[in-house]
């Protein structure tokens, strides 16, 4: 891939002297200056902290200092993450004026691992939607086709990968906004186990189902963003101590022996044939070198979209609560009550107004048993299912999502032929279970993904997987023309 | 009330259970502190009633016996020591990123009249 500059062979570069940071971020600010006005990938690049930053990295070199893992590696950080001194603003008119006063846990992690943070990217607002044309600045346009939507909610950070503006890009995924839009622009998308990455920092969505994770062209180099930013962190009481984390150098890509369930409820009627065909194609790649096809059933999966829309627009209306102008973003002018409603009336877009309304109606004294601990009781059950699948199985393969990427404005009144888009990618963040999302493939010269996903902290598991599909095919190496 | 869902769906007709339930636009955006203009209340109005009908499909499932549970870690109280710190966030920093501040104090409007 001599195009396709990678996380991997940046930082080898960068390391070897052959090239330095501050070339490579100045090539990837041009690039942006350049293309992103087609592509609405940003809302803000950081020029001057990006190259600030790329020759302290020159500096260390030259000295002589062992440079850190990701040392000169131009990444991106969706719009939702705090990285001290700038802006963020989720999205959001609410927080457009807000600047954070720390650094996500995830954002401080690539710093110090010497990655150059040059922009925050589109998103749906407050990471809800599934085609990032709910945000309240701008559109984002995929690099494949610029009249369809790149996918959402982390359509903005996927973009800037898919484009090749940057190596790399975090994103955060609640029901699928990683591996949806990953899927829809062609690149590898990784959600990881629900308490692997810290969540401090974020912009809350839906506490119990939100995790962070990398965008990259390789399943190598998703591990190596990952491996700076999981594991434990005092902040998030969520997070995990892991016993070992997977590294990259180490890793041995391979599909013999291992078990592939297939479930039949990801292959349903009204799908886009040609995206069945890709998948179906891709299993046959997996059986041809050594893994077991299973074909097994998961019946609860079906269930993981409706039980997706009552947990996450209820935890969605209790975290954002705290958006009422008093201690974020801009102050309303009234007493008290009426400050409370202008500032969120004007700030919250319809999106937004609706989920809230949802969770508040679906948390009113009434319908909390019938819809809330309905749904929780269905998470568990759908676990449960997944538990028992696992037993059988290493990994579930299935396609990412039903379709391709859809034209701007097409699904954007209709808000559940949106939510349908993510009816494959939702159970992972149910269940709590790691889900990536490989490249496999074209339907009508538009990306297809397919999803791996494994037993919770079987991260390692899926990678190899993943990584040996990529040995054996070159659909990762595809590039949008400019 | 959703309860009386199983009666109702008995007498025929398409299962649509947002019909039966008690969807006052006005009440729910009082709860949820908005505001909602005319457009709005039309959108969702027509919007709010199907959304519930497609997540009301979560009453096929039988889940007799088994736990509602809201996080699915092992996880159970996580405890840390009860020593001072320093937050991560300036002090300067974080009276900056307040809407309104006085001096060194961070400013709200006052609650009685």
């Amino acid at each position: 891939m001599s195009e396709l500059l990678t996380v991997k062979a940046i930082r080898d570069a960068v390391a070897e002297g052959t090239v330095t940071a501050e070339e490579i971020v100045k090539n990837s600010l041009a690039r942006i200056d350049a293309e992103d006005a087609e592509i609405g990938a940003f809302l803000e690049v950081f020029h001057t902290r990006a190259l600030e930053k790329a020759r302290e990295i020159d500096a260390m070199k030259v000295r002589g200092d062992v440079l850190p893992r990701l040392a000169g590696v131009p990444v991106a950080i969706k719009d939702n993450m705090l990285l001290m001194g700038e802006k963020a603003s989720a999205g959001s008119k609410i927080l457009q004026d807000y600047t954070s006063a720390y650094s996500a846990t995830v954002v401080a992690r690539l710093e110090e691992a010497g990655a150059i943070i040059v922009g925050r990217t589109n998103m749906d607002e407050f990471a809800m939607g599934s085609s990032t044309e709910t945000s309240a600045f701008q559109k984002t346009r995929n690099p494949w086709d610029t009249s369809r939507v790149p996918g959402g909610s982390s359509g903005g950070s996927c973009a800037a990968v898919a484009a090749g503006f940057v190596a790399a890009a975090l994103g955060s995924d609640t029901g699928g906004s990683i591996r949806q839009p990953a899927a829809l622009c062609g690149i590898v998308g990784l959600k990881p186990t629900y308490g692997r990455v810290s969540r401090y920092g974020i912009v809350a969505l839906a506490s119990s189902l939100d995790q962070v994770g990398p965008f990259a062209h390789t399943v190598e180099d998703a591990m190596l963003v990952m491996e700076v930013i999981e594991g434990r962190d005092e902040h998030d009481a969520t997070s995990v101590e892991l016993d070992s984390k997977p590294v990259a150098e180490l890793l041995e890509p391979s599909m013999k022996g291992l078990r592939v369930g297939v479930p039949k409820e990801y292959f349903i009627d009204g799908m886009d044939p040609e995206v069945r065909a890709r998948v179906e194609e891709a299993i046959e790649v997996f059986r041809a070198n050594g893994a077991e096809i299973i074909d097994i059933s998961l019946p609860l999966s079906p269930y993981a979209l409706p039980t997706y829309y009552i947990i996450q627009p209820a935890e969605a209306s209790s975290n954002l609560a705290r958006f009422d102008g008093m201690r974020y973003g801009t102050r309303a002018p009234g007493a008290l009550e009426d400050s409370y409603l202008t500032a969120r009336s004007e700030g919250f877009g319809l999106e937004v107004k609706r989920r809230i309304m949802l969770g508040s109606f679906i948390l009113s004294a009434g319908y909390y048993d019938a819809f809330y601990k309905k749904s929780l009781a269905v998470r568990n059950a759908l676990r449960k299912e997944f538990d028992e699948a696992f037993k059988q199985v290493d990994v579930i393969i299935s396609p990412t999502t039903p379709g391709t990427a859809w034209k701007l404005g097409e699904k954007f009144d209709d808000p559940i032929a949106m939510y349908l888009a993510d009816v494959f990618t939702t159970p992972a963040n149910i269940a709590g279970l790691p889900g990536i999302s490989i490249p496999c493939g074209f339907a009508n010269d538009l990306p297809v993904g397919l999803q791996l996903q494994a037993k919770p902290f079987d991260e390692m598991t899926m990678y190899k997987a993943a990584a040996a599909y990529q040995t054996l095919t070159d659909w990762h190496t595809k590039v949008p023309q400019a | 009330m959703w309860t009386d869902l199983t009666l109702r769906r008995t007498q025929g007709g398409e299962f649509l259970p947002s019909k039966y339930m008690d969807i006052n636009l006005d009440h729910i955006a009082k709860l949820a502190k908005l505001r909602l203009t005319d457009s709005e209340k039309e959108t969702l109005g027509r919007q709010l009633p199907s959304i519930v009908d497609y997540i009301a499909k979560l009453q096929e499932v039988d889940t007799s016996g088994i736990d509602p549970k809201a996080y699915l870690t092992d996880a159970t109280n996580v405890f840390r020591s009860d020593v001072p710190s320093t937050a991560q966030a300036e002090r300067d920093a974080a009276v900056a990123a307040f809407p309104k501040s006085a001096g060194d104090a961070l400013e709200v409007p006052g609650i009685f009249n």
